[in-house]
């Protein structure tokens, strides 16, 4: 019965942790070996063509949850199985600063595993839709951060993968291309219904854009419901921290360390006293 | 241990042309950096033959090298053995960085990473090319004209980018698990360069003691194959046909290594993003 049940659904986590190895405050050397929850026992389900907000505050896992969920990285426990190709939108990964903008499209399509034609046949869109004019002859060395992020998302658009993962890319440029964005975002999940993450902390861009919210603090899967209600609690836990004397919020943010360490192992003694 | 070289060559093969746009921008870029751009390519090896030449040739009057009863003046002999070194030797120490110089690229996106290797030995190849047309010009200028059994010079070149190939994986995933490996490369090829026939024949007289062994250790190095086939190409007139025993002995070992990196590299593959 598994197969049919699953196969409405894009992503399944069941338990999943990632754990890191943290290195001394004093050396590079790992001679105690302390262990750190990236995350810590996450389960939820994801439904083919939903769109799914991410919230947190930083350094609470969002961005590993999104290279767990592009496959670049591990799960160390728990299982994960995702139903069809996913791709992380990284818009200034694989521009090259040396080159123009039209080598780099190339380079940056080939990159992504784009074949020849299909580079060909995109050329002209992401020249239309990044809007860089003459600029295009130019060295991207030369570009502004908002430009390069304009072309660099504009090449990473002609990916089409079942599930986007978007993290925090739509937050650079203008606001013009960044409706321009949110536009094509919008036409993807309407039109060609693709299960689409979006990590922001925009939360307006969030509550507009996404259809259920999920939201992440220390590790730890906090909520999962429908979009307005998730945002809303962000905000409340948001306002709350942001209440706290400084004092209170040191130990806030150390406890919440605290219980995402793992205990050392006891060592493993060859000789008994 | 099949399904990790099949692992490989299946990424390697599906993306052909990856490698080759990855290192065609790489080597643009390059050149864009500089102002001379392409020059370079030429200048800095030729620097380096003719330094060698000017100091092993001119000053410490090595004239002439006598092998199977052809001799062959210095200049063509240390600029064809040369220009084989200048292309393994950027590939190995190249490729100990391989996967590491990309580490932008292979935590930000879903990336074959055991096509990075190749890239880097396509990249160089390139640089080679340019390489064996300053030692084509010169060979001509000293009187050696191309003739049929040159092609050889394809076939080494092929062994050359399969050995490149092979200690590329292995050494891009070890230079990951320890960036001091890359330390470690570095020097080797220094002493590399003196244990192959590149500035000396590399045999050991008769009054050295163990002289037979060291002789055959130094073949025992795959680069001596590469070097000694690209010189018997070009001067002495014989063939892969003419060497069955060393041939067979480069090809098993390549394999080897080649098996031992898609091992690492299976093994590896979705670790790399933990170890930066």
């Amino acid at each position: 019965m598994a197969k049919k049940v699953d196969s409405e659904y894009a992503v399944i986590c069941d338990h999943i942790s990632k754990i890191y190895t943290l290195r001394n405050k004093d050396n590079q050397h790992r001679t105690d070996k302390k262990e750190f929850y990236a995350l810590k026992d996450v389960s939820f389900k994801t439904k083919k063509g939903e769109v799914v907000g991410i919230l947190g505050t930083n350094g609470s896992g969002k961005s590993t949850l999104s290279l767990l969920l592009s496959g670049i990285s591990e799960i160390n426990e728990g299982t994960m199985q995702i139903n069809g190709e996913q791709a992380l939108i990284a818009i200034q990964t694989g521009l090259q600063m040396q080159l123009t903008g039209l080598e780099n499209i190339d380079a940056k399509g080939a990159l992504m595993g784009l074949r020849k034609k299909r580079i060909e046949e995109i050329t002209n869109d992401v020249i239309d839709f990044a809007e860089l004019g003459d600029f295009l002859y130019q060295p991207v060395k030369k570009y502004s951060s908002g430009m390069k992020s304009r072309l660099g998302f504009s090449i990473s658009l002609a990916l089409n993968p079942d599930i986007f993962i978007v993290d925090e890319a739509l937050s650079v440029g203008d606001k013009g291309f960044a409706k321009k964005c949110m536009d094509r975002m919008m036409k993807l999940r309407d039109e060609e219904g693709k299960t689409i993450f979006f990590i922001s902390h925009s939360l307006p861009q969030v509550r507009e854009f996404c259809r259920t919210g999920m939201w992440i603090e220390g590790g730890r899967l906090i909520e999962i419901d429908d979009i307005d209600k998730v945002c809303d609690d962000y905000a409340e836990y948001v306002d709350f921290m942001n209440a706290m004397t400084k004092k209170q919020k040191k130990e806030f943010l150390e406890k919440k360390f605290e219980k995402r360490l793992i205990e050392p192992k006891p060592k493993h003694r060859l000789f008994h006293r | 241990m099949l399904k990790s070289v099949t692992y490989v060559l299946k990424e390697n093969l599906s993306n052909l042309y990856r490698i080759y746009s990855i290192s065609k921008y790489e080597l643009l870029g390059d050149m864009r950096d500089s102002k001379f751009g392409i020059f370079w390519n030429f200048a800095s090896p030729a620097i380096q033959v003719f330094t060698y030449w000017l100091v092993f040739g001119i000053a410490w009057g090595r004239n002439a090298v006598t092998y199977r009863g052809i001799t062959v003046s210095y200049l063509p002999w240390l600029v064809v053995g040369f220009a084989c070194w200048w292309y393994i030797r950027p590939c190995i120490t190249e490729g100990c960085s391989a996967v590491f110089s990309k580490t932008n690229v292979i935590t930000k996106m879903k990336f074959p990473v055991s096509v990075l290797p190749a890239t880097v030995c396509l990249k160089e190849l390139f640089n080679h090319w340019i390489m064996m047309i300053i030692t084509i010009v010169t060979l001509m200028l000293c009187g050696y004209y191309p003739n049929w059994n040159w092609l050889w010079i394809l076939y080494y070149m092929f062994c050359a980018f399969m050995l490149a190939e092979a200690i590329g994986l292995v050494l891009s995933v070890l230079t990951m698990l320890w960036r001091d490996v890359k330390k470690f490369i570095t020097s080797i090829m220094r002493m590399l360069m003196y244990f192959s026939p590149i500035l000396w024949t590399c045999e050991f007289k008769s009054h050295v003691p163990f002289h037979s062994l060291l002789n055959k250790l130094v073949k025992a190095n795959p680069v001596y194959y590469i070097i000694q086939g690209y010189r018997d190409a070009v001067f002495y007139g014989r063939s892969v046909l003419n060497h069955p025993v060393i041939t067979l002995y480069f090809w098993c070992l390549v394999l080897v290594i080649f098996i031992i990196g898609c091992a690492l590299m299976y093994k590896f593959k979705k670790k790399f993003i933990d170890m930066i």
